[in-house]
C-alpha cells in the first residue's frame, strides 16, 4: 500500500489531507496519485485548481514530450476529477468552481479526444444524458456530465425538455447502454416515468438502464417509476454509471 | 412559543400575517406561502388554467384568491412563477401548459456582458409586469381588508440566471468578482423598481426570490454578494420583505438575518429547530413543509406532523417551503390550517 510521502506534488498531498475524509477514498486517492508522474500530478493539481490555462499548456507539452495520451487523460485528468468530485459532494466547493474545473478539464481532452478517436480506444462506457420534457433546468444533469466525463464516459447531452422519442433515437443511435434523465419541477419529474414507459412499449427497456435524480427526485420516487437506479449527486451517478457497467460485464461473463 | 400570546384578541389573516412578520403577538400562527399555492385542482375550480392564469389580471387573481377562499390561508400570493420581470426584461419564456410552470429559456440568454445590462423603458408596462400589478389591484380591492396581499419581486442574483444563464453566470462571479458585483448592482434596478410599483398597486409584502442556494453556491457567496445588496433592499422597498432561497441555507441564515428583511422563507432541508436557533429573533421564518415527499406524495396526517415540528419550534409563519407542485391534492393544503389551529387549542394557556 503506497504512503501520502510516495506523492511529490504538495499540492496534491494538501488537497487529500485537508479534503478526503473517507478512509477508503483517502486510501484510493494515495494509491492513485503515488503511481502517477511528477507531471501527471502537475496536470491534476491544475485541473483542481480550475486553473484552465495551465492545463491547456501543460496537457499540450506533455503530448509534445511524448507522453500518451490516455495516460494524461488518466492521470492527470481523470485523478484530479476525482478529488475535484469528493470536495463537491462534501460541500467543501460549490457549482462554480466545479464549472472551472470541467472547463479545466475540457481544455485538456481538446488535445487528448481526437487523439484517442483516431486511435480507436474505447471511453469506459456510453451515457445519454437528458432533462425530461417540460423542464429546462440542467445545471445538475450539466454536473453530472462533467462528472461522468471526468470519469471517462462517453456522454451524449440530449440538452433540456427532451422528449421521449428523443430520449429512445439517441439510445438507440449511439448503441448506449446507460440512460440518465432529470428533472427540477415537481410537475414534469413524473415525465421520467413516462419515458421509461415509452422504452417499455418500444420493447426497449431491457437493452438499457435508466437511472434518475434532481432535487426533487428520491430513492422511493425512483423506485415506483421503475428506474433502474437513482443518484442524489453527481457522484453517486458516477458510481451507478460504473456499477451498470460492471453488471453489464458481469452477465456477458455469465454468457 | 414565539410570538404566539394568548392575550391578543381575534385577528384578521392580514393583521396576523402583518404582526408575525414584524415578529409582534399573533391570535395564531398565520398560515402563509409566500410563493405560490396554485394546483390544477383549483385552476379547474375557478375555470382559470396556466398558463393564462399567468398572463391575464384577471384569472391571476381569481386563481390566487383560491388560497383564501378555498385552502384557509392567512395571504393570498398572485406571482406563481418567477419569470414575469425576466419576460419584461427580454427573456424568451416558455409559457408551457396546464399541467407545467412556465420557465425562462435559460440556454438562450439575453446578456452576455454587463454593459448590456438594461432596463426596459416599458419594464413596468409590459403585459407581464403589469399583469401582477393589476392582479394586485384587483385582490386588494377584494380582500384587502381580510388578508395579507403578498407581491414578488426577483433578486438579482436570480435575475443573473436568468439573463445570462445560469453556469456563464456562476463561472462569472468565480472569475471576475467586480464584474459581478457590477452586474448585481444594475439588476438590482429592476428589483427595486417591480418592488415598489407593486407597493403602490397595494402589497401588504413582498416576497423576494435570490436563489444563492446551498445547492449551488456557498454560504460565504451569500455575503459577499448579497448581504449587503439584500440590507440596501430593506432601504430602498419600505415593506415587510420575505426572503426566499430554496435548498440548504442554513450555513447562511446568520447573514441573512442581519439584512433587516421581515422574514426568511426556508427549505425542508432545514430543520425547523436548528434554523430558528440561528436567526433567533432577528429574523421570522416562514415555512417548511416539504412539497415533493410530504404535500405531493402523501397525505394530511404526515402534513400534520410537519405543521407541528414548525409550531413546537417557534416558527413565526407556516406553510409550504416552496411554490407547490401542481399536482398537490387540495385536502393536504387545507390540512395546514386546520393543523395550526388544532395545534394552539392543544396548547391554549401554555404560552
Amino acid at each position: 500500500m503506497a504512503e501520502i510521502t510516495d506523492i511529490q506534488n504538495e499540492i496534491i498531498v494538501d488537497e487529500i489531507e485537508e479534503f478526503i475524509e473517507r478512509a477508503d477514498e483517502r486510501e484510493r486517492t494515495i494509491n492513485t496519485f503515488a503511481k502517477v508522474a511528477p507531471e501527471m500530478q502537475e496536470i491534476a493539481a491544475a485541473l483542481i485548481d480550475g486553473d484552465n490555462d495551465g492545463v491547456d499548456e501543460m496537457t499540450k507539452a506533455a503530448l509534445e514530450s511524448g507522453t500518451e495520451a490516455l495516460e494524461i487523460m488518466d492521470d492527470g485528468l481523470i485523478a484530479g476529477m476525482g478529488i475535484v468530485g469528493i470536495k463537491f459532494r462534501e460541500n467543501f466547493i460549490f457549482v462554480p468552481e466545479v464549472l472551472a474545473c470541467a472547463r479545466a478539464m475540457k481544455a485538456g481532452m481538446a488535445y487528448i479526444e481526437p487523439i484517442l478517436s483516431a486511435s480507436g480506444i474505447d471511453p469506459v462506457g456510453t451515457v445519454i444524458m437528458g432533462t425530461v420534457k417540460g423542464d429546462l433546468h440542467d445545471i445538475g444533469k450539466n454536473l453530472c456530465i462533467m462528472m461522468l466525463r471526468g470519469a471517462g464516459f462517453v456522454v451524449h447531452d440530449l440538452g433540456v425538455d427532451t422528449s421521449d422519442d428523443e430520449f429512445i433515437e439517441a439510445v438507440e443511435e449511439h448503441g448506449a447502454p446507460i440512460l440518465g434523465m432529470s428533472a427540477l419541477l415537481t410537475t414534469t419529474m413524473p415525465n421520467m416515468g413516462k419515458t421509461i414507459e415509452a422504452f417499455i412499449d418500444e420493447d426497449l427497456r431491457e437493452d438499457v438502464k435508466i437511472m434518475v435524480g434532481g432535487a426533487p427526485v428520491t430513492q422511493e420516487f425512483a423506485d415506483d417509476m421503475g428506474a433502474d437506479g437513482y443518484g442524489k449527486d453527481a457522484l453517486e451517478c458516477v458510481a451507478l454509471a460504473k456499477k451498470f457497467l460492471e453488471e453489464e460485464d458481469e452477465d456477458w461473463d455469465e454468457e | 412559543m414565539g410570538t404566539q400570546k394568548q392575550t391578543v384578541g381575534p385577528m384578521t389573516g392580514k393583521e396576523r400575517v402583518l404582526a408575525a412578520l414584524n415578529r409582534e403577538p399573533v391570535d395564531r400562527t398565520p398560515v402563509c406561502n409566500p410563493t405560490s399555492v396554485a394546483t390544477v385542482e383549483l385552476m379547474d375550480l375557478v375555470d382559470a388554467p396556466f398558463p393564462e392564469a399567468n398572463r391575464q389580471p384577471e384569472l391571476m387573481a381569481r386563481l390566487a384568491a383560491t388560497g383564501y377562499t378555498e385552502l384557509g390561508f392567512d395571504s393570498i400570493m398572485p406571482v406563481f412563477s418567477i419569470i414575469q420581470e425576466s419576460s419584461a426584461l427580454g427573456c424568451k419564456i416558455q409559457w408551457e401548459q396546464k399541467d407545467n410552470w412556465p420557465t425562462v429559456r435559460m440556454r438562450e440568454p439575453i446578456w452576455e456582458d454587463v454593459d448590456e445590462i438594461k432596463l426596459p423603458a416599458d419594464f413596468l408596462t409590459h403585459p407581464d409586469t403589469q399583469c401582477v400589478l393589476d392582479a394586485i389591484k384587483i385582490l386588494k380591492k377584494e380582500y384587502g381588508d381580510e388578508v395579507a396581499v403578498i407581491g414578488k419581486t426577483m433578486g438579482p442574483w436570480s435575475l443573473g440566471y436568468h439573463c445570462f444563464g445560469v453556469e456563464p453566470f456562476l463561472l462569472l462571479s468565480l472569475d471576475d468578482p467586480g464584474k459581478t458585483k457590477l452586474a448585481l448592482d444594475r439588476m438590482k434596478e429592476a428589483t427595486v423598481a417591480f418592488g415598489v410599483a407593486q407597493i403602490e398597486a397595494g402589497a401588504d409584502a413582498l416576497t423576494l426570490p435570490d436563489h444563492a442556494t446551498g445547492d449551488l453556491v456557498s454560504g460565504e457567496y451569500y455575503e459577499r454578494y448579497l448581504r449587503d445588496l439584500h440590507t440596501e433592499f430593506v432601504d430602498r422597498i419600505p415593506i415587510p420583505l420575505i426572503l426566499h432561497i430554496c435548498g440548504r441555507t442554513v450555513d447562511r441564515m446568520e447573514y441573512i438575518a442581519q439584512t433587516g428583511m421581515a422574514a426568511f422563507h426556508y427549505d425542508s432541508k432545514n430543520q425547523p429547530g436548528e434554523s430558528m436557533e440561528v436567526v433567533t429573533e432577528r429574523i421570522s421564518l416562514v415555512g417548511n413543509i416539504n412539497n415533493p415527499e410530504t404535500l405531493f406524495s402523501k397525505g394530511p396526517e404526515e402534513v400534520r406532523g410537519e405543521v407541528y415540528k414548525n409550531l413546537d419550534s417557534g416558527v413565526q409563519l407556516v406553510g409550504p417551503e416552496c411554490a407547490i407542485p401542481l399536482q398537490t391534492a387540495i385536502e393536504n393544503l387545507k390540512e395546514i390550517p386546520k393543523a395550526v389551529q388544532d395545534w394552539h387549542q392543544e396548547h391554549a394557556g401554555l404560552n
